[in-house]
Parts: structure tokens; sequence; C-alpha cells
């Protein structure tokens, strides 16, 4: 490429050696280090007067000298007439705080992107931001690209049979958009993962799960969500003894629970409803769990099933439990409880929820999809919405961060699903703190595909079995060619649009 | 000398005058006279017949029917007020225009929202008022602050109020709602379920597929936006077809653009319940399934409250009393 140098920052060198060797060229020489007191210093060892100069830096786990680094390099370049600067950020670092999570919470990516700008970037390149919308932060051109068709393919030539075989999950409802695009691409199903917050303690569950798993007279006529297609090998059915048994069982214990006034339900009460409610729901996870096995008993239906309804487990500590496990602490009770009285005096002038992690609420407002570990300790109830049985689950999101909602997904997936297999995919890797080992020691996670667009140490990929890194510098690379020479780009990110 | 009292000014467009009495009675403030026409060659005039000097200048302004006349309607009323030194204008746009072009979704695509973010602060905009933005995201578009009002705690009013919901399942009509959906459902101790299309082009919905059970279920579908109902319709039909027993869609926003009316009135659907960020007076008389949810009070409160400088975070989980 003439007239144009690709600089590569500190914090991915190793990318941005596989885009150079890519696109032919030799990075632009440069130094870069910190004064003692921590000031960041660069040298540009190149003339690149009226030359177009491409940056790439990606985050790191020092991420706040990598952002100084290459807003330094910017303004550097910018000084130095330049003729056009574009920041090739393959991961956009605090792409996550791209909302007010919670009142008077700082939208950092959109201060990121003024500052890029400011410092006198004139394009931006990067990848699969956390939002899309995000592109309206900026005053100069991004191009967002896509690792979809990547994981695509991945999937493609990596999972045997893949059509019948998989099921893309998404871990939480934020992410199902995501996950809906790659389904459709690869024209399999999808499922969805649920992680109730609020209803924590005992009693609470045991409707849900009646209602959801009480499936009377269900036939495959009216239950089938998908009837044409490939996607409708297995056909929903159920097994009519299952659902009788069930409602006799509901019935029976219903009345206790309706009659469980929130203002004078005292602990022992509630406690004593724990027992109740695990021992019915047990009962019916052990149905659950025979349910293959004797439906030749009953021989009415000869084929495997599981309809869409939805799979209620409990979750403690980030784990999967069983219902006999006890809660984490009496207190907690006592005080949801407390919270629920509350709730019914509030009624009367229409509070929608005491919890302060619900607040706000429609489509995003609340919790993001990413903060769930803050309720780490708390017991919440996990359920999906789908059906997963005898597939590979693959797990999509943007970002793997940090492990629990996924180790807890892959074991609801596996231990009360009945998935065969769990795959954890997502377009960046950030891992923090330990969490590709945890995932790697997570018995029920047989997979982890990432690409390349964040930096892992040499040590720490080799030590884990599991993970598969997918070197995605082919796509920036190509990316930069074009921008060169005025090419479109929308070829490179047309084809899994909204993913 | 006159001594500037600093009070709240609230002015409103033509775009929907019954919601800007509502807010005006609620608040206890008079609407301020402004006189909006347009010349025969459409050019619009604006003429503010109250000093607004010094005062705190709400504009009440809608996203419907002809769009560009109101939002250069709205543009105009801000920058008369601007130049008329106005000590602060907040822009109150219930339902915000463009909200949906908020991403370049394919090549050359514009962010018609992030345009309009500028348009707005161009004019001389020091605050938005909005409620249930389309993404929000759009918020960072704004180098001014904007406040993202919440439908949803007068939806569940309305719910708890208007619905038997004991046997209901709360349905998203697609997969990017499913937040907004499983968040309800949360409130209301109900299942969720969720309905994907599969899209071949914008407002024509092509294949269903619904995730999650409603067999027997009266299902509340939930979203922000009905435009042309084209998708409500679809999933109602998918849920019906599943063995629903009642569908009801409670929307935020609902625009019930082009042939929405007949299909609304033609379809399994059995009550479509908007609120009225915007108005409806002119197909009400056509659709008899229509309900309002009136969220005046929410708007009314939050114009208070930025005026006396209190935190407007409580509106985000209450609904105030009308």
């Amino acid at each position: 490429m003439r007239k144009s140098h690709v600089f590569v920052g500190s914090s991915h060198p190793e990318l941005g050696k596989l885009i150079c060797d890519r696109l032919g060229v030799e990075p632009g020489p440069c130094t870069l280090r910190k004064f003692s007191n921590g000031e960041t210093s660069i040298e540009i060892g190149v003339s690149v007067r009226d030359e177009d100069v491409y940056i790439v830096q990606s985050g790191s786990h020092t991420i706040n000298d990598h952002i100084m680094e290459l807003l330094t390099f910017i303004s550097g370049c910018k000084g130095g007439s330049a003729h056009k600067i574009t920041a090739v950020l393959p991961l956009f670092p605090y792409s996550k705080q791209s909302k007010m999570k919670k009142h008077r919470g700082a939208i950092t990516a959109r201060m990121l992107a003024n500052l890029i700008i400011m410092a006198g970037a004139d394009h931006v390149i990067t990848m699969d931001l956390h939002a899309s919308q995000m592109q309206g932060f900026f005053s100069k051109p991004v191009d967002n690209l896509y690792a979809g068709p990547t994981l695509a393919r991945w999937i493609r030539q990596n999972v045997p049979d893949y059509r019948n075989q998989v099921v893309i999950v998404s871990k939480n409802p934020g992410g199902t958009k995501r996950v809906t695009a790659l389904a459709d691409a690869l024209k399999v199903n999808f499922a969805m993962i649920h992680t109730d917050r609020r209803r924590h303690n005992d009693n609470r569950p045991l409707p849900k799960i009646y209602s959801s798993q009480n499936l009377p007279k269900e036939k495959e006529s009216s239950v089938s969500p998908v009837s044409n297609g490939p996607r409708s090998l297995s056909q929903p059915r159920n097994v009519p003894a299952l659902g009788s048994k069930l409602r006799i069982e509901s019935s029976a214990s219903k009345p206790d629970l309706v009659e469980d006034d929130p203002f004078t339900e005292s602990l022992t009460s509630t406690q004593k409803g724990s027992p109740l409610a695990g021992k019915a729901h047990n009962d019916i996870v052990s149905q659950y769990g025979q349910r293959l096995d004797y439906y030749d008993v009953d021989g009415e239906e000869e084929e495997v099933v599981k309809s869409h309804e939805i799979h209620v487990a409990r979750v403690i500590q980030g784990h999967v439990v069983d219902d006999d496990y006890p809660s984490p602490s009496v207190d907690s009770t006592i005080h949801s409880d407390d919270d629920r009285g509350t709730d019914h005096m509030m009624d009367s002038i229409h509070l929608t929820d005491t919890s302060s992690h619900a607040l706000g609420g429609t489509v995003d407002a609340s919790l993001s999809d990413d903060d769930e570990e803050d309720h780490y300790h708390e017991e919440r109830l996990i359920a999906l919405v789908g059906d997963v049985n005898g597939k590979t689950a693959v797990l999509l999101d943007d970002m793997i961060d940090r492990p629990g909602s996924f180790i807890a997904a892959a074991e609801h997936c596996r231990l009360n699903c009945g998935a065969r297999a769990v795959f954890v995919v997502a377009t960046h890797g950030v891992f923090s703190d330990g969490s590709l080992q945890a995932l790697d020691a997570c018995p029920y996670i047989d997979n982890i595909v990432v690409t390349n667009t964040y930096p892992i140490p040499e040590d720490v990929r080799e030590k884990c079995s599991k993970l598969t890194v997918i070197d995605i510098s082919s796509i920036f690379a190509e990316c930069i060619r074009r921008n060169h020479h005025g090419e479109s780009i929308s070829a490179l990110f047309e084809q899994l649009v909204s993913l | 000398m006159s001594v500037s009292t600093n009070s709240i000014k609230l002015l409103a467009g033509n775009s929907h005058p019954e919601l800007a009495k509502l807010v005006s009675q609620k608040l206890g403030v008079e609407l301020s006279k402004i006189q909006v026409s347009q010349y025969s060659n459409q050019e619009t005039s604006v003429t503010i017949g109250e000093s607004v000097r010094d005062e705190d200048v709400f504009i009440l302004q809608t996203g419907c029917g002809e769009v560009n006349d109101y939002l250069m309607e709205l543009l105009i009323i801000i920058h008369a007020c601007k130049t008329a030194s106005a000590r602060r204008i907040t822009a109150v746009i219930p339902n915000f225009p463009y909200a949906r072009q908020d991403k370049k979704d394919k090549g050359r695509a514009p962010i018609t929202a992030k345009l309009m973010a500028n348009m707005l602060q161009t004019a001389g905009c020091n605050h938005v008022i909005t409620m249930d933005l389309h993404a929000s995201q759009i918020q960072g578009f704004f180098e001014v602050p904007v406040d993202n009002l919440y439908a949803e705690p007068t939806v569940l009013r309305y719910i708890r109020d208007q619905v038997d919901y004991s046997n209901s399942v709360i349905v998203s009509p697609d997969a990017g709602g499913a937040k907004r959906a499983a968040a309800l459902a949360d409130r209301l101790d109900l299942n969720f379920a969720l309905i994907h299309k599969e899209r071949q082009k914008a407002n024509e919905v092509s294949r269903m597929v619904l995730v999650g059970y409603v067999q027997d279920k009266v299902c509340i579908l939930v979203d922000d936006m009905a435009d042309t109902c084209g998708t409500l319709v679809k999933a109602a039909e998918t849920l019906i077809s599943h063995g629903a027993k009642k569908v009801i869609a409670i929307v935020t926003h609902g625009i019930f653009s082009g042939d929405a009316v007949n299909r609304i009135n033609n379809s399994p659907l059995d009550k479509v319940v908007s609120t009225n960020t915007v108005p409806h007076d002119n197909i009400q008389a056509q659709c008899p399934k229509l309900d309002h949810i009136d969220i005046s009070p929410t708007l009314a409160e939050a114009i208070r409250r930025l005026h006396n400088g209190e935190s407007v975070s409580y509106l985000f989980t209450h609904a105030p009393l009308g």
C-alpha cells in the first residue's frame, strides 16, 4: 500500500503483526514507552506527512494505558500532518458502558468516542460493538465489522451434522438478537436462558414451575413452534401420564401457596415451605429424568421429544443446585419477605418493584447483561426457554468476560435440560481474572471458541485445552486494504448484519 | 422593574394538543400562547405570544403523522425561544422520531437518530425528555442531558388493574424485545415466551418461530412500538395457532400508520393497548379494539421535577397517580 503506514500499539502486538503480514507491509517503526512516573510517551519513527495512517490497538488488562497510548499516537500523527488517521480497535474499550445503566451513570463509551475523534482520528474500524447503535456516538465514519460469519464457519466445519445437532443459546434475554441472527444464518434452532433475580425465596418459584411444566394435553399439532424446514426434526409431543400426574400434584400443593399471606408469613412457614417446594419439584425432575424410559411403557408416543416448555432450576453462588440444597442464609429469606411485604403494601400506590437492581426496567435499563455477577451470592432461578435436549448447546455472546453466568448456563443446559454438549462461543475473549481457567475447569463446558481480537497470553492459551482461538486478522487486513483503495467494504459486513 | 419568575413555560406544537392539555392540567400551568402556521409555500412560521426571557421553557412535541413538519416546527420553536433569551429549553418528545434509524445496519445507511440529536442541539435545546427510546444508546447521541422515561410502571399498573393476568404469559414479538418482556414478566411473576420472525424486508413479516409455552394462556404481547402492526398481527396469529386462549398487545408508542387499523380489526388480537404518546383520535372510531393508557402524569411529573431540580429516577420505577 503506497503512502500509508500501519502502526501497532502495545496492547496486542500479535494481532497487529498478523494484520501487517496479511497486508504485506512492515509495522511502522515507533517507540512506545512509559516514563518512570507512569506517563505514556510515543515516538513515531518515520515521516507520516500526507500519508494514510492506521493504528491498531485493542484492549488489555491495562486498558487505560493503552487508550492513552492510542490517543497520544493519534495526536502525534495529527501533529505530524498525516493525511488521514484511522484507529483500528478490534475490541472497542468501554463498549459495555454504552448506555445509562443506573441513574446518573456515565456513558463512557461515548466519552471515549469523543476523545478519539478529538485527538484527531478521521475514521474508526472496530468489530462487534456491544451495541451497534454505538456507531452513532462518533461524528466520523465507523466501520463495525462482524465476526459472526467467521464463527458460523467454525461451527459448520467443526460440529458434525450441525444442522440437526446445534442449538444456539442466549445466556440472557438481552443477547437474543445476536443469537437469532446466528441461528438464522446456520438455519438451526435457538433457545434462551433467563436468570431471575427477584424470586429468590423458596416458595415463590413453585407456581412458576407448575405453570411452566404442567403441560396439559399438549399435542404436537398445536405446540410445534417450527412446523417446516430443517428445524422440525423432533416433533414436540408429550406424555399424557406426565401431564395428569403433575396436575394432581399441583392441585394438592397449591392451596398452601395461595394462602401464604406475605404479611403474616413467618420465618417458620417459609422454612417449612422450602422442603415442600423442593420435594414437589424433585418429583417433576425425576419424572423428567425417566421420561424417555417409560415412553414406551405408556405406549402412546415413540418419538423422543422435548417441546418448548420451560426448565427451571435454582442457582446458588453461581451454580445450579438440587432443590434440597439449603438457601444461602436465613437472613436473606427474612429480608426478601420484608421486600414482598412492602411490595404488597405499596401496590396501592403502584410501586412496581422494590428491588434496586430492577430500576428502570424496560428493554435494557435494568440490569445490563453484564453485571449479573453482582448478584453472585443470591439465590436465583435459572430458566431455559426452548429446547436443547440431545443437542449441542452453543452459548453465544459478544464477549466472555466473567465466567459465572456461562458456567451456570452450561450447568443448566447439561444437568437439567439434556444437552449433549455445551460450546461457549464469543467474539471477544476478555477472560479477566482467571475466568478462562474457571471455564476450562467446568466439566459441563466442552469447548470455548473466541477470536483473537483481544490478547490472550501464550502460556494461558496452552494450559487451556478447551480453548480455540480463531484468527480474524484477515478481516481487518481486508478492511484496511479496501479503505485505503477506496473500495466498498459493505461486502465485509453485510452477510450477518444484525449480529 | 419586573422580577424574573423563572417559572415553567409550557409550549406545545401542533402534533398532539390533547396530550399537551393533559400535561398542562397535571402541572397546573397554562399552555403558553404560541401560534404555529404554515405559509402557502408550506414553510412553517412560529410566533411566540408571550415573553420567555429567563424562563424555564418546556416544548412538547411528539413524532407522529406529518413527522417532518412537526419536527421542523419543534426546531423552529426551540430556536425562537433561544433567540428570545429563554434560560433553559427542554424538548419534551414522548415519541422520538427516527429512533429506529439508530445504527448503520448496512452499507451507507445513515444514522438518522444521530442527525436528529445534532439538529435539536444546534437549534438550541438544552435538555431532552423522551420516553421508551427504541435503543437507549440514543441517549449517548446527545451532548446535552437526556431523560429517558419509562412507560413500564404505568403499563404494569394497567395490567394489574385492567387485565386478569393470573393465567397469562408475557410474549415478546421479536428477539430484540426479549429483555423488555423478561423484565415485565419478572415484575408480574409470570412466564414469558418469544417469537422470532425471519424478516425478509422492512414492515413485512414472514415465518414466525415461537419459543415458550402458551397453550390455553392469555398472552400479553409487549413491544415499544407498533407501526403498521404487521409484526403484532403475525405474532397474534402464531400464538393463537399454538393454542393461546386470548391475545392482547400492549405497546408504548402506537403509531398505527398505513393499514394498521384494518389489520388490527381483522386480526385475532383481542385488544391493542397503547399509551397516548401518539394521538389516536383520528383512528379511535374505526378501531374498537384500541385502548389507551394515559402517561401524561409521568411526563408532567418529570417536567415538574426537572424544573425544581429534583431527582427524576423515582419515575423509572413508579407511576405517579393521575
